[in-house]
C-alpha cells in the first residue's frame, strides 16, 4: 500500500504511488480534511495523485525522496504557489 | 585552383550529397527534428564554405534555404513538398556551380547571380501559405501563458522553448502520466501547472479525470521538445522564445576554423619578403572572412584592424598576434549551441586520402603479386634442375603468398564503399521520375551497407538509373489502370542489395505489369534481334531476357526518361565490362526483377589458362562450366561449326584458336579438350590445344595497342613474364 494512515493521524505516501492510489488518497483527505500528508518516502507520484494534492492542498511534510519531485513538483504544491478556491 | 578552393569543392559536393539525402527522408516525416537538425547543419556549413571562400551569390541561394529550415526547426512552419522541391532546387544549384568551379579552376562569377536570384525567388513561391498548423505562434507575440505563468520563474532568459500541453481528460485511461512527461523534459528551466477548469469541491472531484494544464520553459531546441512530446495524449502546443544560436558559435572555435586560422598564420610567417604584401592580404582577407562566418564578429573586425597595420608598416606580426588571440580566445557558451559543437567532435576520425594514391597502392600490390609468382615460377625451376634450393624456395614462397594476399586485402579494403553511396541517390531520381510521368510510386531500399569496391559501386549508377526508369516508365501502370488491376495505387520499386561471397547482388522490383511475352517476340522477330527459328524454341525467360539484346527497345513511346535509342544493352554492356551479369524476371501483371550480380572487387579474377593455336589464354574461371575431354569422332558437324552432345543437351563448339585468328590445330589428335562456358543463359564449348591451371590474377584493362580488341577483357602478367591475354567470353561468342 503506497497511500497509508499513519498512528499519527498523517497520510503517508511511500514508495511508486500510481494513478489508483489518487482515489484512496482522496478518500483519506475527505475523512480527515486537516491531516498532512507525509511523502518523504515517496519515490513517485503519478499525476493524479498530485492532482488531488493540488485540488486539497493539505499540508505537507517533505520533501519527497524523487530529486524531481523535490525539485519540480514540490513548489507547486507549496501554500502560496497559487491561488485555490475550493479549499 | 588552390587549396581551399580545392577543399570547398571536396566538401561542399558531400554537404550537398548529406542534405539531399536528408531532405528526402523529411519529405516522409518533415517533422523528424534529428534528421531537420541534420539537414539545416548541412546547409549552415555549405553556407559558411560560401562565405570563406567569397561566393556570395551561392551564400545567397544557401541562406534563403536555411531560413526555411529555420522556420521549420522553430516550428514555425511545416516543411512542406514545395519547400523541400526548393531546398532540392538549391542543391541543384550549388552542385552545378560546383562544376564550373572543378572545371574552370574559379568560381563562377556574374551568371551565377541571376541563378541565385531564381532560387530565392522559389523559397518565396514556396513560403507562400505554409503556416504551420501545429503552432501558429510568433516570437514577436508571445502567447499570454508564457509571459503569465512563466515569466516569475525568472528563467526564460536562459529558455529557447515553451511549451503548453493540456492533457486529455481522459489521459490517465492511456497510461498517459503528464507531469511525469514534463519534468523528464530535456534541459527543463521551468514548469507550472492549472486547473482547467476551477477546481470543484473535494467531495465531487474525479480524480482520475485529468483537469491539468502544464507548462514548461526549456532550453531545448523545438525540435527536442517536439520529439519528447510525441506520443503524448492531448494538446501540445510548442513556441520557440529565442532565435536560435549560429550552429558554430560554441566556445572552442570549430576545427575547421582553427585550421583555416592556422593555416593563415603559417602562411604569413613563410616565405619570401617580397611576396609579403601579398601573403597578408590573402591570409587576412581569409583570417576575417572564416571568422566572420563562424559568428566571432569582434575577432573578425581585430583581425582586419591588424590587417590594415601589417600591411602599412609591412611586418607580419600585428595580423599574426590577432590570429593567435583570434584562436585563443573563448566566447560564452549559449546553452543551445552545446549539442552541436559534442556532436561536431565526435566526429568519425577518417583520413582523407586522394584515390589516385590508393590506385597507386592497389597497382603496386598488383606487381607484388606477380614477384610472388615469379617466385613461384623459380623454385618449380629450381626443382627441376635438381637444385637443393628448391624446398627452401618453395617455403618462401609460401610465406611470400601469405603476406601478399593479406596486404591486397587490406589494400582493397581501402577502396571498398557501401552501396549507400549510388542508393542513396534514387529517392530522389525517383521523386521526380514519378511527379514527371504521374505516376506515384515509393522506394523501398534494403541492403544499402552492402559494401563493394569504389570502381564497381561508382559503375553501378548509370545502369541501376536505367533500370528504375524503365521500371516505372515501362513496368508501372498507371494509377487508373492499377486501381483496375485491384493494386494499390502507388507503386513500389524495391532496390535490394546483398553480399554473397565474391559477388554482390542487387536487385530491382517494381510492382507493374510485367514483361509483354508475346511483344517481346514479336519485336524482336521485327528487328531482326533472333530468327523465327530462334524463337519458337526459346524458353520464355530467354525470351524475357531479349530485352538486354542489342537494337531492342521495346518503348512505343519515348520518353524523357526512357526510350532514347540507348536501350537495355548498354546497362547489359557496362554490367559486363566489370565481370559482372545481369538478368530479368518478370510475372505478367505482378512485376518486374532486374537482378544485377557484379563481383566484390573488379581487380583479382580467377582464371583457367588454356593452350590453343600455340599461345596461352586466360578463361575468366566465372564463365567457366566444366571442362571435358572428349573423342574428336563424338564432335558433330553443324553448318559451319561443330556441336558435341553432353547430358542430353547439344552445345555448339568452337575453335578457340581460328575464333581469335590463330593457326587452328592440327585435327589428327584422338581427343578433343572443351571448355564449357555459360553466356546470357545459353552454354557453349570452346576447343582448345590444352588446359593449364586455374590462377587468381590481377587483371589490368587493356592499353595501348590492346585496346579496344574484342573479344579480350584485359591483360595479367604470368610468373615467367609472359603476357596473359584474359578473354571476354560473352564478346567473342556474339
Amino acid at each position: 500500500m503506497s497511500v497509508s494512515l499513519s498512528a499519527s493521524g498523517a497520510i503517508t505516501l511511500e514508495g511508486a504511488c500510481s494513478s489508483e492510489d489518487a482515489e484512496v488518497l482522496l478518500q483519506h483527505l475527505l475523512g480527515a480534511p486537516a491531516s498532512m500528508v507525509d511523502w518523504r518516502a515517496c519515490e513517485s507520484a503519478h499525476t493524479a495523485v498530485i492532482q488531488v494534492l493540488l485540488a486539497a492542498r493539505p499540508g505537507l511534510l517533505g520533501p519527497p525522496l524523487n530529486p524531481q519531485l523535490a525539485q519540480w513538483v514540490q513548489p507547486l504544491l507549496a501554500p502560496q504557489s497559487a491561488s485555490n478556491e475550493a479549499t | 585552383m588552390n587549396d581551399f578552393l580545392q577543399q570547398f569543392l571536396i566538401e561542399s559536393r558531400e554537404l550537398v550529397e548529406q542534405a539531399s539525402y536528408g531532405l528526402l527522408k523529411l519529405e516522409h516525416t518533415p517533422t523528424d527534428a534529428p534528421e531537420l537538425d541534420a539537414v539545416f547543419r548541412a546547409f549552415h556549413t555549405l553556407k559558411g564554405g560560401a562565405g570563406i571562400v567569397e561566393f556570395a551569390a551561392m551564400e545567397r541561394a544557401v541562406h534563403a534555404a536555411e531560413d526555411v529550415l529555420t522556420e521549420a526547426r522553430a516550428g514555425k512552419r511545416v516543411l512542406t513538398p514545395a519547400a523541400i522541391g526548393a531546398c532540392l532546387a538549391c542543391l541543384d544549384q550549388v552542385a552545378q556551380w560546383l562544376g564550373v568551379l572543378e572545371q574552370r579552376g574559379e568560381l563562377p562569377s556574374a551568371e551565377a547571380v541571376g541563378e541565385a536570384e531564381k532560387i530565392v525567388h522559389r523559397f518565396e513561391i514556396a513560403r507562400g501559405g505554409t503556416r504551420a498548423e501545429v503552432s501558429d505562434t510568433h516570437e514577436a507575440a508571445k502567447p499570454d501563458w508564457v509571459t503569465a505563468a512563466l515569466d516569475r520563474s525568472g528563467r526564460s532568459g536562459e529558455a529557447s522553448t515553451a511549451v503548453r500541453f493540456v492533457p486529455e481528460p481522459e489521459c490517465f485511461f492511456q497510461g498517459e502520466d503528464p507531469i511525469a512527461r514534463m519534468i523528464s523534459l530535456p534541459q527543463l528551466l521551468a514548469l507550472a501547472v492549472e486547473p482547467v477548469q476551477a477546481w470543484p469541491l473535494l467531495a465531487s472531484l474525479d480524480p482520475l479525470t485529468c483537469n491539468l494544464a502544464l507548462m514548461a520553459l526549456t532550453a531545448a531546441s523545438v525540435g527536442h521538445v517536439r520529439a519528447h512530446m510525441q506520443g503524448a495524449s492531448g494538446e501540445c502546443e510548442t513556441v520557440a522564445l529565442a532565435p536560435e544560436v549560429a550552429v558554430t558559435a560554441g566556445s572552442e572555435l570549430p576545427p575547421r576554423v582553427r585550421e583555416v586560422l592556422e593555416a593563415q598564420r603559417a602562411l604569413i610567417a613563410n616565405g619570401k619578403p617580397e611576396t609579403l604584401a601579398g601573403r597578408l592580404a590573402s591570409a587576412g582577407l581569409t583570417a576575417t572572412n572564416v571568422l566572420r562566418f563562424s559568428g566571432r564578429l569582434d575577432q573578425a573586425d581585430a583581425v582586419a584592424g591588424a590587417t590594415r597595420t601589417s600591411l602599412a608598416q609591412q611586418v607580419f606580426q600585428p595580423l599574426r598576434d590577432a590570429i593567435n588571440q583570434a584562436l585563443a580566445a573563448h566566447t560564452p557558451l549559449p546553452l543551445a549551441a552545446e549539442e552541436t559543437v559534442r556532436a561536431a567532435t565526435a566526429a568519425p576520425r577518417t583520413l582523407r586520402v586522394d584515390a589516385q594514391r590508393i590506385d597507386t597502392l592497389v597497382r603496386l600490390t598488383g606487381e607484388l603479386t606477380v614477384a610472388k609468382n615469379s617466385l613461384h615460377h623459380l623454385s618449380k625451376l629450381a626443382r627441376t634442375d635438381g637444385n637443393t634450393l628448391a624446398g627452401a624456395l618453395k617455403d618462401c614462397h609460401g610465406v611470400f603468398e601469405h603476406l601478399v594476399g593479406e596486404l591486397r586485402r587490406s589494400v582493397l579494403a581501402m577502396r571498398v564503399l557501401p552501396l549507400r553511396s549510388v542508393i542513396q541517390r534514387f529517392p530522389r531520381v525517383l521523386r521526380e521520375m514519378s511527379a514527371s510521368l504521374g505516376k506515384p510510386a515509393r522506394l523501398q531500399t534494403e541492403g544499402e551497407d552492402t559494401e563493394a569496391d569504389k570502381a564497381i559501386v561508382e559503375m553501378l549508377f548509370e545502369p541501376l538509373l536505367h533500370v528504375v526508369r524503365n521500371a516505372l516508365d515501362h513496368g508501372v501502370e498507371t494509377p487508373a489502370e492499377r486501381s483496375a488491376r485491384g493494386k494499390p495505387p502507388v507503386a513500389t520499386i524495391r532496390i535490394r542489395a546483398a553480399r554473397q561471397g565474391d559477388q554482390v547482388h542487387i536487385d530491382v522490383c517494381d510492382d507493374g505489369g510485367g514483361i509483354d511475352v508475346e511483344r517481346v517476340r514479336r519485336i524482336a522477330r521485327d528487328r531482326g534481334v533472333a530468327s523465327d527459328e530462334e524463337l519458337r524454341s526459346m524458353p520464355e525467360t530467354g525470351l524475357i531476357n531479349l530485352v538486354f539484346a542489342a537494337g531492342f527497345s521495346t518503348a512505343e513511346k519515348v520518353t524523357e526518361f526512357s526510350g532514347r535509342g540507348v536501350g537495355l544493352d548498354a546497362v547489359r554492356a557496362a554490367v559486363e565490362r566489370v565481370g559482372g551479369r545481369v538478368s530479368i524476371e518478370s510475372r505478367a501483371g505482378e512485376g518486374t526483377t532486374v537482378k544485377f550480380s557484379v563481383p566484390f572487387s573488379a581487380m583479382m579474377t580467377r582464371v583457367l589458362t588454356v593452350e590453343a593455336g600455340g599461345q596461352m589464354y586466360g578463361v575468366p574461371l566465372e564463365s567457366v562450366i566444366e571442362t571435358v575431354s572428349v573423342p574428336t569422332a563424338a564432335l558433330a558437324r553443324v553448318g559451319a561449326a561443330e556441336a558435341i552432345v553432353l547430358k542430353g543437351r547439344t552445345i555448339p563448339v568452337l575453335d578457340l584458336a581460328s575464333l581469335l585468328g590463330a593457326r587452328p590445330q592440327p585435327k589428327e589428335a584422338a581427343e578433343a579438350t572443351i571448355v564449357v562456358v555459360a553466356f546470357a543463359g545459353q552454354n557453349g564449348g570452346l576447343r582448345v590445344d590444352r588446359l593449364g591451371e586455374s590462377l587468381e590474377v590481377m587483371l589490368r584493362p587493356c592499353e595501348g595497342l590492346l585496346l579496344g580488341t574484342p573479344g579480350i577483357t584485359g591483360t595479367t602478367l604470368m610468373g615467367d613474364g609472359r603476357v596473359l591475354l584474359v578473354l571476354d567470353i560473352a564478346e567473342m561468342l556474339q
